[in-house]
């Protein structure tokens, strides 16, 4: 994060290098599909899992939907760093309904099984249609640091 | 469709003409109008401000203003009852006469307010460059874009959905393409808007600006080959991301006869001249009973 | 050579008529000149478009007893015009897709007493859309002329109640229905031509790869082997798809527009742009209560007042009122 801010007060070049190393760790330019089994996310709170560099980008081994397609507000299960780690889903690239954000990488959140946020802090905005699926994510927006 | 809309500027310049005059005459009233109301008040003379004073450029009072008809209104090239558009654009005059829905165009900067029940304060507003304009009639749309936290951020609003509270155009421009879904592969720094921006003042009269801006590309792979000439792109620097050799090759997928299948031709001179004729002595009608 | 001459003429002439087989020729054609042909059709174009305009019945006879609506009466129904789909709104900000349907040209033309039509109900033949008289034939141009209204594009026949009769001539308009009622919407659907069973049906087909013979897009299997003996009779089968009736129920009307006789109906109907379907109270049990003191047995422009020019649901945002703020 402080790398984060003292790479943007510079100029630059600084700055689009520190862009693509810090959020893309991996391709996110291809196709627009659903986050579905085997797709590389994003994680996007400040837990110490989610923000070491490990040469390998989490990936999604589980959906818990009925029809294996997640969308905001989804469960999904993830292989990170070797373990796995439940996660929710709070932005992704393929567009939903219209008047609705629709996000340039596949955002997710650790969550522990009980549904509580393993980080205390989320760095992008989190789409404000989160609010009204079903489910409690009332500690995960607690932790939002901007709505869109 | 720049030929087209040439030829459109030439043909109504009298019609502008003829709506420049009722616009300095509506204004010169609602002046006077203020003042008489000022002097009838018996109270004691209280402090009124100075009607503010109008900034009239003294050479180009004669210069008409810029007609302009919103892409939609102009009908799809299909066997539809042209009566189907007609009941659709009275819906969009309707709307139109609630909502000021200005003029903006593809890389224009737009900030739209919409009513969003799960916001704080029920509505959010969202900054950002217009990168894509689509549909017709009544389902008309628009992509925002903005980089908010150094998050690329779209979203896609309906023109004409009751929820949309507030168009403001912050700056208006055009870019040198017609869609500008390459900002996607593109640096952040090219579709980052400051979500406080204060608008910048343009001209009602003058040709809107054209930015000619090339922007610089991510290193591929891109979400589309950009360099392709189907999609005829003008705003990318290529020559920093591909070798001339790269763009050659690209060529090979060209396709310089679709220009001369007359069976794709759709000349809408003459149907947006006419549309625009309606449009505007539709929403004229609604100025005079307001 | 003269003779030779008309022989080769002859020979050319049925050239040219083979190229097109489906040439019909008509009464018209055959008795009239062409200017007699062209004013012909001019005059009787404008005939039938003024007798439309009148709006009234053109029989002259009494006219019939109209009856009280009671639960359980079935009305005749319309015949439309696709016109294309719109989207339109709620007040709660949700968007919808319509369809709006043109009622055009609209008249009853024939009523068919219990025993006329199956024995068990009456029914009315109502047509839509005014279309030329020389391509009809004299069967049904009688039809049209006892009822005294230009001939017909499309008819269809409604079964009713015997307290909904109207006399024939009737015209009939979009205010029939009102919003916020259901309607089911028969029409024939867009013709897909000999398909497959993986297009006409949904089958799954086979793996594109992993050692696949000629086998991607095929039914597999038609049933059991020896014990029936025989495939069974309704088997999915590949053939011709599409371009049969086919019915939408239970679609919510949004919004009439009374002045261009224009429904519009809840999501997608079958048939292309510009077909005629039938549009009638929808049969499902669950949708009947919307039903309440409609029209009976169908809108009289004479009698029903001066409706507002666009009728709409409760739920639906109009566009003259201000934008909306949720809560």
């Amino acid at each position: 994060m402080a790398f984060h801010h003292l790479s943007r007060a510079l100029t630059g070049l600084l700055v689009d290098t520190s862009f693509i190393t810090h959020q893309r760790p991996f391709s996110v330019s291809a196709v627009v599909t659903a986050i579905q089994k085997m797709t590389r996310v994003r994680v996007v709170d400040n837990s110490s899992l989610g923000n070491t560099p490990y040469h390998r980008p989490p990936r999604v081994i589980h959906v818990y939907t009925k029809n294996g397609v997640g969308k905001v507000g989804d469960r999904v299960l993830l292989a990170i760093k070797g373990q796995k780690k439940k996660a929710l889903i709070v932005g992704h690239k393929m567009p939903g309904d219209r008047m609705n954000p629709r996000f340039d990488s596949n955002n997710v959140v650790l969550i522990e099984d009980n549904g509580n946020p393993t980080g205390t802090r989320i760095r992008v905005p989190i789409p404000t249609h989160l609010r009204e699926k079903a489910g409690d994510f009332s500690k995960v927006l607690a932790i939002a640091s901007s709505f869109v | 469709m720049a030929v087209c809309r040439k030829g459109l500027h030439e043909f109504i310049f009298s019609l502008r003409l003829l709506r420049n005059l009722q616009f300095q005459n509506e204004r010169f009233f609602s002046a006077s109008l203020c003042r008489f109301v000022g002097v009838d008040n018996s109270e004691p003379p209280k402090f009124t401000p100075p009607p503010k004073p109008v900034i009239v450029d003294k050479t180009r009072t004669g210069a008409p203003l810029r007609t302009f008809l919103s892409p939609e209104f102009i009908p799809p090239r299909q066997r539809i009852n042209p009566l189907k558009f007609f009941i659709e654009r009275t819906d969009m005059i309707r709307r139109r006469k609630v909502l000021d829905i200005p003029e903006f165009y593809v890389g224009s900067i737009l900030g739209v307010t919409m009513a969003d029940p799960n916001a704080s304060g029920k509505v959010n507003r969202f900054v950002g460059i217009c990168i894509q304009r689509g549909g017709k009639g009544l389902g008309a749309t628009f992509v925002l874009r903005n980089i908010i936290n150094s998050q690329g951020v779209e979203i896609c609003y309906e023109l004409y959905s009751p929820r949309i509270q507030k168009i403001e155009v912050l700056k208006l421009e055009k870019r040198l393409d017609d869609n500008l879904m390459y900002l996607r592969d593109a640096l952040p720094e090219y579709s980052t808007v400051d979500p406080d921006m204060k608008p910048v003042p343009f001209s009602p009269t003058e040709e809107v600006p054209v930015n000619t801006i090339k922007v610089k590309m991510r290193p591929k792979p891109w979400s589309k080959r950009w360099e392709r000439p189907k999609f005829n792109i003008q705003g990318i620097a290529f020559s920093l991301c591909l070798t001339p050799e790269k763009m050659e090759h690209a060529q090979k997928w060209a396709q310089p006869w679709l220009e001369y299948d007359m069976l794709k031709e759709y000349d809408t001179t003459k149907l947006e001249e006419e549309i625009l004729r309606e449009v505007q002595k539709e929403m004229n009608k609604c100025e005079r009973a307001s | 050579t003269f003779r030779t001459g008309r022989k080769r003429r002859h020979g050319w002439l049925y050239f040219v008529a083979s190229v097109r087989t489906v040439k019909t020729t008509t009464w018209f054609e055959e008795h009239l000149t062409e200017d007699n042909q062209e004013y012909m059709r001019k005059s009787m174009a404008e005939e039938y478009r003024r007798q439309t305009a009148e709006k009234l019945n053109p029989l002259k006879d009494e006219p019939w007893q109209r009856h009280e609506w009671t639960e359980g009466s079935r009305r005749v129904g319309l015949v439309a015009v696709k016109l294309g789909m719109a989207p339109i709104w709620t007040k709660t900000g949700e968007r919808h897709v319509v369809t709006m349907l043109q009622v055009q040209d609209c008249h009853v033309i024939k009523h068919l007493s219990k025993e006329e039509y199956d024995g068990h109900t009456a029914a009315l033949i109502v047509g839509g859309k005014n279309v030329s008289p020389f391509y009809r034939s004299e069967k049904q141009m009688e039809m049209f002329r006892n009822a005294g209204v230009p001939p017909k594009q499309k008819i269809a026949t409604f079964k009713i109640s015997d307290n909904a009769l109207i006399k024939p001539g009737t015209p009939l308009y979009a205010a029939h229905f009102r919003p916020g009622q259901y309607v089911d919407v028969t029409s024939k659907s867009i013709g897909k031509g000999f398909q497959g069973v993986m297009k006409r049906w949904g089958f799954k087909g086979q793996p594109a790869s992993h050692g696949q013979t000629k086998t991607h897009r095929r039914p597999g299997a038609s049933g059991p082997g020896g014990d029936p003996g025989k495939v069974f009779k309704g088997k999915k089968m590949p053939g011709m798809m599409g371009n049969i009736y086919i019915t939408a129920h239970g679609l919510k009307i949004w919004r009439v527009n009374t002045k261009y006789n224009v429904l519009y109906v809840h999501g997608s109907v079958p048939g292309h742009r510009n077909c005629l379907l039938k549009v009638k109270d929808t049969v499902l049990p669950t949708r009947s209560s919307t039903l309440i003191n409609p029209p009976f047995p169908t809108y009289f422009t004479e009698e029903g007042g001066d409706l507002d020019e666009d009728l709409y649901d409760e739920n639906v945002f109009i566009h003259t009122e201000p934008s909306l703020t949720l809560t």
